[in-house]
């Protein structure tokens, strides 16, 4: 390569693009294996297929079938061999086909990965990556439509990540390759294709732990995360013509979880409205609606607003009508501004 | 080959029962690849039984072709076929004493199902997610539960079925009945934790329990090869210490001799049993992956096996015994159940879609407080939206 051919090149990689959510996740595989060759890819469909939704096509045929690897179809061997491969130095990322089964390997999981560095009193750890695409709106059934965040949320020592839009996705992922725990990265399955926008040209990582603000507002703070995003957009927009200013929060992480930027937020608006798809009960916004009123209890003009899925198994036929969609977030907004 | 030359003896008569095989490198069969027997058939494989068993294999095959045109139709949102596994399927529904023994199935089941005596309307009605699903619309496409049959709710999550099948045959045993439980998986379910799980439990239980895998030798993109190193699945079944058997899973007649006798073997108490059935999914292994020759297997391997089609295979056996299906019988079959799979379509449909309200229900066996008020929820926003 030429010098000028060079330095175009770096020009064209440093020019944003549009692309959808599960071209930044390929992308971000794609560089983080090319930048560390520790960085390996295994589960069940990944190479030549690519993964039943493509999030990994092409990565074998440009990194190999050493780095890039279909296994038995065993969920437990899949995580377990990811702990033991991070012990030993690796990077791996592995992907379960869908997060409704992850089941298999959950043992592996909560008793080997999220407790490795605490039991060995931080003389072995175990980071790696688990992809898994959640959440519903594709007509799956319960098997392939749970948002199961909350039973991973509630065991010390894992990082939980769920992004909603390219950008996120992109740098959150390297983000949570380059890192030293283990990391649950669940990627919303609806919005792999229906999410767009725009990823810089260069290098860059989105750091777990810091929610992003969607949109500025002063009335009321609409907060969420994955799948239901592009709904709280829309309920904003739909509020917005009414006159009422929302701010729309992205939690973009779960564990940790920016506590902060929420309650700076809700101190500014008085009011909250919580929106995720997973069953209400012991679900992660209980957790955000106990830290609200904890550190803004002060602040609040209304009781905290929660839309969450229905405390049943995800139904086949009733596939639309179990989501969060804008109306019932809407609905929750009026109620907290007419309180 | 001429009927002299064919073996007298009946595979399934020298397998030596109480003990625990001795394996098999090749899977027992019947009847070659070109129709022709290779041991005496017993005595119960008639011309007309033989024209019996080859129609309900037909009608599988023939609901398999329908229900993938009703998915292009974009009536349905999911298909996974069982085209080239008739004979496993159908074979093994005679093994089963339907609404008596207990049946732990997967995904792929519903030509057994058929077989078993599932009303096709039923099917249908699953697939289509109308209110005439005995399910009521809960599970995806072909997921289905047939209570009368003893036809156990399926549930996706590969092989996690085997713990429970376990299970219930361990209950027969406790109630001292004469049922046994059959439980069906593909190849790759025999990698899956749970699977190893429920056959050591089943063998260290003495568990009336009979196991048989569907090896079409595909789980997705995943050949038997890549999923594990032991020679085939049968072998297993030693270190469980039941007895395992292999079966070429495309010969009807093999098929059903084979699991008879293991059946039967495992109803006379003597604990669990392996049967390895070996076919081959001819379709992709979903309307998700219709790209299966482009990305994971060869064009050439597919045909090698449609060459050892199991119901052309029947076809061929009845016209080397002097009863040949002619081809406007044949044609005529194909077109009533093209016909009947039409008309039970619309009679789903009109029956509509389940009601949201009863989203709610069966979630328990009453309804708790809370789910009321979700319920109540729900029909203020849905009956403020008719407004
Ligand atoms: C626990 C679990 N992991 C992954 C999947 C996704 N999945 C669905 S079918 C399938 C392949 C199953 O292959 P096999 O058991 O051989 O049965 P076949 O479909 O070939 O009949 C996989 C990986 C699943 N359903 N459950």
């Amino acid at each position: 390569m030429t010098a000028t051919q060079e330095r175009q090149d770096m020009k064209a990689a440093s020019e944003p693009r549009t692309i959808n959510l599960i071209t930044a996740v390929t992308e971000a595989l794609h560089e983080e294996m090319e930048r560390d060759s520790r960085v390996v890819l295994f589960g069940q469909d990944v190479g030549a297929r690519g993964g039943v939704f493509m999030a990994t096509a092409g990565l074998q045929a440009t990194f190999g079938k050493e780095r890039v690897f279909d296994t038995p179809l065993s969920e437990a061997s899949i995580v377990g061999a990811a702990v033991g491969m991070a012990v030993r130095g690796l990077r791996p990322v592995a992907e379960i086909q869908f997060a409704d089964y992850m089941g298999p390997g959950f043992d592996q999981i909560i008793s080997q990965a999220a407790k490795m560095r605490y039991r060995s009193g931080g003389q072995y750890s175990a980071p790696l990556v688990i992809r898994t695409p959640s959440g519903g709106g594709v007509k799956g059934g319960h098997h392939h439509s749970q948002s199961p965040e909350s039973y991973y949320t509630h065991t010390p020592g894992l990082k939980v990540v769920m992004p909603s839009t390219p950008y996120d996705a992109k740098g959150l992922l390297k983000a949570a390759i380059r890192g030293e725990d283990p990391v649950i990265f669940f990627e919303p399955k609806r919005l792999y294709r229906a999410s767009k926008g725009e990823v810089p040209g260069h290098d860059y990582t989105v750091k777990i732990g810091e929610a992003a603000v969607r949109r500025e507002g002063s009335d009321l703070s609409l907060i969420g995360y994955g799948g239901v995003m592009p709904d709280l957009e829309r309920a904003a927009d739909a509020l917005e013509t009414e006159g009422v200013s929302v701010e729309v929060i992205d939690l973009r992480s779960l564990v940790p979880w920016d506590r902060e930027l929420v309650v700076d937020s809700v101190q500014k608006t008085g009011r909250a409205v919580l929106v995720s798809e997973a069953p209400r009960i012991s679900n992660f916004m209980g957790e955000v609606a106990y830290a609200i009123q904890d550190a803004a209890f002060d602040s609040l003009l209304a009781p905290i607003g929660q839309v969450a899925g229905f405390d049943i198994p995800y139904p086949y036929v009733q596939d639309k009508i179990y989501l969060p969609g804008p109306n019932r977030i809407t609905a929750a907004c009026v109620q907290a501004l007419n309180y | 080959m001429t009927p002299a030359q064919i073996n007298p003896t009946p595979p399934v008569e020298a397998l030596p029962t109480p003990e625990i095989q001795p394996f098999t490198a090749e899977p027992i069969r019947y009847v070659a690849e070109d129709g022709l027997p290779i041991h005496t058939l017993p005595a119960a494989y008639t011309p007309e039984r033989l024209r019996e068993l080859h129609g309900v294999m037909l009608r599988a095959r023939e609901f398999d072709r329908k229900l993938i045109t009703l998915l292009r139709q974009g009536r349905t949102t999911f298909y996974a076929q069982s085209s080239g596994m008739e004979a496993t399927q159908v074979g093994l529904a005679h093994s089963i004493r339907p609404g008596h023994d207990w049946v732990w199935p997967y995904y792929r089941d519903h030509t057994l199902a058929l077989a078993l005596g599932v009303p096709m309307f039923e099917l249908i009605s699953q697939v289509l997610g109308s209110n005439s699903d005995p399910s009521r619309g809960r599970q995806m496409p072909h997921h289905f539960a047939a209570r009368k049959q003893h036809f156990v709710s399926i549930s996706s999550s590969i092989a996690n079925q085997v713990p429970p099948a376990t299970g219930t045959a361990m209950a027969q045993k406790y109630l001292g009945t004469d049922e046994i439980t059959v439980c069906t998986f593909g190849d790759g379910a025999t990698s899956e934790g749970d699977w190893h799980a429920g056959m050591n439990m089943a063998g260290a239980m003495a568990a009336p329990c009979l196991f048989v895998c569907e090896n079409n030798q595909w789980a997705i993109s995943t050949n038997l090869r890549g999923q594990t190193a032991s020679e085939n699945i049968h072998i297993k079944a030693k270190a469980y210490g039941m007895p395992g058997f292999y079966v070429d899973g495309n010969d009807i007649v093999a098929v059903m001799e084979v699991c008879t006798h293991a059946a039967e073997w495992v109803r006379a108490g003597n604990g669990p049993a392996l049967v390895e059935c070996l076919t081959y999914r001819v379709g992709s292994h979903s309307n998700a992956d219709a790209d299966a020759e482009k990305h994971y297997r060869t064009r050439e391997e597919v045909q090698e096996w449609l060459g050892r089609d199991p119901v052309v295979r029947v076809e061929k056996l009845l016209e080397h015994l002097g009863h040949p299906i002619e081809s406007r019988e044949r044609a005529d079959m194909i077109a009533a159940v093209h016909r009947d799979v039409d008309e039970q379509v619309i009679r789903a449909e009109a029956t509509g879609q389940p009601d949201w309200r009863i989203m709610f229900e069966d979630v328990y066996s009453d309804m708790p407080a809370h789910l009321r008020e979700e319920a109540a929820m729900l029909r203020a926003e849905q009956e403020g939206e008719r407004k």
